[in-house]
């Protein structure tokens, strides 16, 4: 179903027999579709930390600036950023203590998820190409900063399909606090077609009519829906062999199994006490109840098959009250903020491992870009930094314990083997046994790629 | 933020097309002979589908021949009372048919429904885009001038014309067209040089897009950017054509015609209000011997002081905002600032708010006036606040200045410690007039020598005097629309690497070398494009009418004989039918660039006029049916599939233009959006006129591939996704409108309930149910209501598709 008319899946059949476009069958468009190469992951949860996440604050820790704490930063006395002047050097405002066998530092901002520093990847040395939220998010979920460019998630899906026929392929978690900044930027499908778009729902907000409206009986329904697919069957026999009428039976056939399937995955009832309480969904703050909960809806989403789960944590801007924006209060904010994102995400790495799904389950963690190691001028937080940030992966085929890369003796540029989103982007394609290169779409006259034209897997942290 | 690297593998495309003249798109258009007793169209089609051993199908029945001609002409299927008539009338069907396109050709709803493909084509929306995405509430006039332009048959040429230089040709909405596309907000861009540029660069890019993908079908807006790797002379022709546009800026212009003459008249009368209030309120404020206003940056003098330390007790605003000031000054005799940090002064205050930028109280001294390069002093709260600069040593002082921040100071008084310790008042404002923007209430005004009645009434002088003079203000300015304005080019310089910082050498306007020379060649504002526009519509232009000829038979059979429809270059693909295309071109010029006459001739031929039945021969050669062997059925496009179901339902609103309905909470704004679940007869309005936000795919109809303005979308994807199901069949809108449907069909069919059904059939799909259709709707409405039988049909093929 997916919706190319005739002619578009024509060409792209032709193509196929040259490339490793994916070959799409119009009545089952998430069917499982073959990786370029064996692949180590089968599955993606990427957890997106909206509004710039403070890297000197949580996972790059730098001894220098608590040294230096109240000096300028030397050979940028007087930066101008984004927002304005800076201050003076600003040392972490929680304690960092070494994690794991592998010693790994990491702030007491997020003591649980530094429990676990030997199952993680950390990239230190992520740069953007934008310091402004919205571009920065397409950039890190598009591979682009401008608008209206395809979503990782649905690349992937319009690659790989999915393993669940009853659930959507691509599910994006939105924070129970709201949208993040650049919305459904994140999830869309851009120019590839919209079957491969991300569905939005969450814990808090279910699939979007998916059920019956409540002044139809479900004999009401069900009369209707075979009365529809009579209608159907009849069309069809006068178009013998339309691929596009047989893909709206098909399409019919998909939403009344998500109907009866969603529900089931999307209850948390079944999950015991002991789940709740290791994400801390048991919590009385709403909020980090609510997105430990989101945590374990895309626990039960991958084990049940579906290929890319967008896990959101902070939503649009609001000077930093429900995102990672912390210009101006961020010790307050983010205290409030760590709480919500701390336990569930560990709870969520490891109850993934428990359960085996780490093997072939990759774990992104990601944000749009970090944070200036000074305070702005005049207010007690820290600016947008796009010239050097940290992300982490955890899971399939990624080396558990290590750091790539490194930024300055600061956090304030990357400094060693810098990185772009493109090639975290390679890489995470690489991890699903993809070639970044090879997975194109032809629109508006170019082969356009999720890497555009750059893009270098990083081959130190594949196991 | 260099990312303009981006784009090579455009640049490569190009540099390949430039090197190759030869390429078909840039050749004069050739006109075939075509045989005299054969519509042209079946012509140039029996020919491809007699090399592949192919004819045409059958002419399909009339039944079929009407709906598709009603939707993809209007976009509403036809009435019923429409329905009976082409059945019964007596002429041939060829006959019969050539009178049903007229009628639909003349009905306003075809302007409706072809003017949204163009809109589309530009990615035209009412918000900015980006991030903030706000509004552009006065946008709303171009899609009305498109929506126009195509109900009245406006010469494609002249529509080109318009929408370069509509201020020339009197057409001011139509400069909507150049700025469809997303900008930055001032507020968004950042301090620095570099920013600007890029800002300003990304603005002109986003113009140069929407005129070669739009009118010329090229991508030349990749070209952006160049490698060394490839020609330059690539680059040369981006920068030739972004000169064109280099007195372009986005924003609102006045749009001239009936209402704009309208309020020109009323001004005089508007102004002689003004001056008259302000003379009244002028003798009051002499009768009570009271001071002019407060200006916005004010200097208070006095006696010269020896001070220590100087401050400002501010007790109100004049709209109740927190306190603020930009900067504060205070002048020695010798008129030297001492209040500066660099020269030891101290400030503190009684707060500052705290925000994303500084609002700190060292803001007051930092000696810098400049709004875009330092930041203001704002007090945490509104109410009273002060502010305090302590000097290192005792400074005589004889005068001071503020700089409004973000509010203006209404009442105040500013206070010297002398060297004695004793604070004296230098400054106050218990003799000032109010300003006229000066918004509180009478009782919290308090002036020297006035009674509280005085005071009301020279308050109330006040606010009529400010009603006044924003009248003024309106009517001087114009009714307003959301269009590109003009003023002197700015100078286009080539970058390197589309670097704005690293300029080269300075280029005049221009057009790709392949495409011929702009004259004059030294052209300035508005000339520049004017220039462009007579180029455009050349008649032996190789692209403008080929590119618009491939648009139109693209609507009409789900593809176009190029299906790359804004990419002619060689990234394109070649058209299926190059001598019909180069046919068609030719004779669009011939009749005057009329499109209703391309239509007439494009839906009279017999291609449009077959059946869409597949037969298994044909399809084993050409599956998809490119070379026409039948008419390719498809799905209607959203804005069909929605203004049908409030057609058939008896709800659809016919009022035409205006300000658009809502989809959401919002019109415009960061994030946040919901969808309306539901609407009332403004919202069932044809959807061309809901209000377009960038990037938020609309609730039901987005799934159905209705695009959200992000891209140009010069072809639309056609999705069959179980969302589309789940909504159709679950939403609350698609559920009210089946009952409104119901209710409709109870009244109009009378009780017999199998022809209510019938009935209800031929509404949705123009046609009668076969016995085996009208058992399975038969059996759903005796056993569960009309109502399902409703929902039902807005779900099926048959009402879905353009048959």
């Amino acid at each position: 179903m997916h919706g190319f008319s005739g002619v578009a899946l024509a060409a792209m059949l032709a193509e196929y027999a040259q490339s490793a476009t994916p070959r799409i069958d119009p009545t089952r468009p998430y069917a499982p579709r073959p990786t370029h190469f064996t692949p180590k992951a089968k599955r993606v949860i990427e957890i997106f930390c909206s509004g710039a996440l403070s890297h000197v604050d949580t996972f790059d820790y730098k001894p220098e600036l608590i040294k230096r704490h109240g000096q300028p930063l030397p050979g940028n006395e007087r930066l101008v950023s984004f927002q304005g002047p800076n201050g003076n050097l600003t040392k972490p405002l929680w304690d960092f203590k070494p994690r794991g066998q592998c010693g790994k530092q990491v702030s007491e901002l997020v003591p649980h998820i530094g429990e676990l520093a030997d199952e993680l990847c950390f990239f230190h040395s992520l740069t953007n190409r934008s310091n402004t939220h919205g571009p920065a998010e397409n950039f890190m979920n598009t591979g682009f900063v401008f608008d209206g460019f395809p979503s990782m998630g649905a690349w992937i899906n319009y690659a790989l399909g999915s393993e669940n026929q009853n659930l959507p392929a691509f599910v994006a978690i939105e924070d129970p606090r709201g949208m993040p900044q650049s919305g459904p930027n994140n999830w869309a499908n851009g120019f590839l077609p919209a079957a491969f778009q991300g569905t939005p729902f969450s814990s808090t907000k279910p699939i979007r009519f998916l059920e019956r409206p409540k002044n139809i009986t479900a004999e009401e329904d069900t009369a209707a829906r075979s009365a529809l697919r009579a209608l159907e069957t009849e069309a069809q026999s006068a178009f013998p062999g339309d691929a596009n009428l047989a893909a709206r039976i098909a399409s019919y056939e998909l939403a009344a199994r998500m109907q009866l399937t969603v529900p089931e995955a999307a209850s948390l009832r079944a999950e015991p006490a002991h789940i709740h309480k290791l994400y801390g969904a048991d919590s009385d703050d709403r909020n980090r109840a609510a997105f430990a909960e989101n945590c374990i809806l895309a626990r039960r989403l991958v084990e049940r098959g579906v290929r890319f789960v967008q896990l959101f944590n902070g939503a649009y801007a609001s000077g930093g009250r429900i995102n990672w924006d912390g210009h101006f209060k961020l010790k307050e904010q983010y205290d409030v903020h760590g709480r919500i994102l701390d336990q569930p995400v560990a709870g969520l790495l490891r109850d993934l491992k428990q359960r085996g799904l780490l093997e072939d389950t990759l774990v992104v963690f990601a944000t749009e870009f970090g944070r200036m190691p000074m305070f702005q001028a005049g207010t007690y937080g820290r600016d947008h930094n796009p010239h050097g940030f940290t992300a982490w992966l955890a899971g399939a085929g990624v080396k558990g314990g290590m750091s790539y890369g490194a930024t300055d003796e600061f956090g304030f540029s990357a400094a060693d083997k810098v990185i772009t989103p493109h090639d975290f982007h390679a890489t995470i394609l690489h991890l699903l046994g993809l070639d970044h290169e090879k997975l194109t779409f032809y629109h508006n006259g170019i082969q356009r790629r999720l890497t555009d034209v750059h893009g270098q897997v990083i081959r130190d942290i594949l196991a | 933020m260099n990312y303009f690297r981006t784009i090579l593998a455009f640049a490569f495309s190009l540099g390949a097309l430039a090197a190759d003249k030869t390429h078909w798109s840039f050749q004069p258009v050739k006109r075939a002979e075509t045989a005299t007793d054969i519509h042209p169209v079946d012509f140039f089609v029996r020919k491809k589908l007699g090399e592949k051993g192919l004819q045409l199908s059958p002419m399909a029945d009339r039944h079929v021949l009407l709906r598709r001609v009603t939707l993809d002409l209007t976009g509403l299927p036809p009435t019923v009372k429409e329905q009976e008539n082409f059945r019964a009338d007596k002429r041939t069907t060829a006959k019969a048919f050539a009178m049903v396109v007229d009628r639909l050709l003349a009905s306003p709803r075809y302007g409706e429904r072809w003017a949204q493909h163009w809109l589309d084509v530009i990615r035209w929306a009412e918000t900015v885009g980006f991030e903030t995405n706000i509004e552009r509430p006065v946008a709303w006039h171009y899609r009305d001038w498109v929506i126009a332009a195509f109900n009245r048959d406006l010469p494609y040429d002249q529509f080109i014309r318009d929408q370069l230089a509509g201020d020339m040709t009197g057409a001011d909405a139509a400069l909507g067209f150049l700025v469809s596309g997303p900008a930055l907000q001032p507020g968004q861009i950042g301090r620095d040089e570099e920013a600007m540029r890029s800002a300003r660069q990304d603005e002109l890019d986003e113009v140069i897009r929407t005129v070669s993908q739009g009118m010329l079908g090229l991508t030349i807006g990749c070209a952006r950017c160049h490698d060394h790797k490839f020609d330059p002379i690539l680059q040369k022709d981006y920068y030739g054509m972004q000169a064109v546009f280099a007195g372009l800026r986005y924003g609102n212009r006045r749009l001239r015609g009936i209402e704009n003459d309208d309020w020109t008249a009323k001004v005089p009368a508007a102004r002689a209000k003004v001056q008259q209030l302000h003379a009244e309120l002028e003798a009051m404020r002499k009768k009570h011997k009271l001071r002019v206003p407060l200006l916005s940056v004010q200097t208070e003098t006095f006696k010269p002081v020896l001070v220590n330390s100087i401050r400002m007790k501010i007790a109100a605003t004049i709209n109740g905002r927190a306190a603020s000031i930009y900067e504060f000054e205070a002048w020695t005799p010798e008129k030297k600032n001492v209040a500066l940090a660099s020269t030891g002064a101290v400030p503190s205050a009684s707060s500052f708010a705290l925000a994303n930028q500084t609002r700190h109280f060292e803001n007051l001294t930092d000696g810098s006036v400049d709004r875009r390069q330092s930041f203001p002093w704002v007090s945490a709260s509104g109410g009273p606040a002060w502010f305090r600069i302590d000097f290192p040593k005792p400074v005589t002082l004889q005068s001071v200045t503020w700089h409004n921040g973000s509010s203006i100071p209404a009442d105040y008084i500013i206070e010297v410690m002398r060297s004695d310790d004793v604070w004296q008042t230098v400054a106050h404002t218990m003799d000032r007039q109010p300003r006229i923007d000066d918004t509180r209430a009478p009782d919290k005004v308090k002036l020297n020598g006035l009674d509280a009645a005085q005071v009301k009434t020279l308050t109330a002088q006040i606010s009529q005097l400010r009603a006044a003079q924003a009248e003024l203000n309106r009517l001087s300015a114009g009714p307003q629309t959301f269009a590109a304005s003009f003023k002197e080019p700015d100078t286009t310089w080539l970058l390197r690497r589309g670097d704005p910082m690293q300029r080269l050498e300075e280029l005049s306007p221009s057009i790709p070398d392949m495409l011929g020379k702009l004259q004059p060649k030294d052209a300035t504002e508005p000339a520049r494009r004017l220039a462009l526009a007579r180029h455009l519509t050349r008649p032996d232009h190789p692209l403008a009418a080929r590119v618009l000829v491939n648009r139109v038979w693209q609507k009409h059979f789900g593809a176009g004989l190029v299906d790359t429809p804004s990419d002619f270059g060689k990234m394109g693909n070649a058209p299926t039918h190059p001598q019909l295309l180069d046919w068609l071109a030719s004779e669009f010029v011939r009749q005057g660039w009329s499109i209703k006459k391309l239509h007439r001739l494009i839906v009279t031929s017999r291609t449009y006029m077959q059946t869409n039945r597949p037969n298994a021969h044909a399809t084993r050669i050409d599956a998809d049916a490119r070379l026409l062997w039948r008419y390719p059925p498809r799905r209607m496009e959203a804005e069909a599939i929605r203004d049908s179901m409030l057609f058939v339902a008896g709800k659809l609103n016919l009022k035409t233009g205006g300000r658009g309905f809502d989809f959401f909470n919002q019109r415009g704004g960061l994030s946040d959006y919901h969808p309306k679940e539901t609407f009332e007869a403004d919202g069932w309005r044809r959807m061309i006129y809901a209000h377009k936000i960038r990037m938020q795919a609309v609730d039901i109809f987005g799934a159905f591939d209705c695009p959200d303005a992000g891209q140009m979308k010069p072809r639309r994807t056609r999705s069959i996704t179980p969302v589309q199901s789940l909504s159709l069949l679950n939403s609350p809108f698609a559920n009210r409108q089946a009952g409104f449907f119901a209710e409709r069909v109870r009244r109009e069919a009378g009780e017999d309930p199998g022809f209510q059904v019938k009935y209800a059939f031929r509404l949705a799909t123009s046609r009668d149910p076969n016995p085996r259709e009208l058992a399975a709707l038969k059996s759903l409405a005796e056993q569960h209501g009309l109502e399902q039988v409703c929902r039902v049909l807005f779900n099926t093929s048959s009402f879905l598709m353009i048959p």
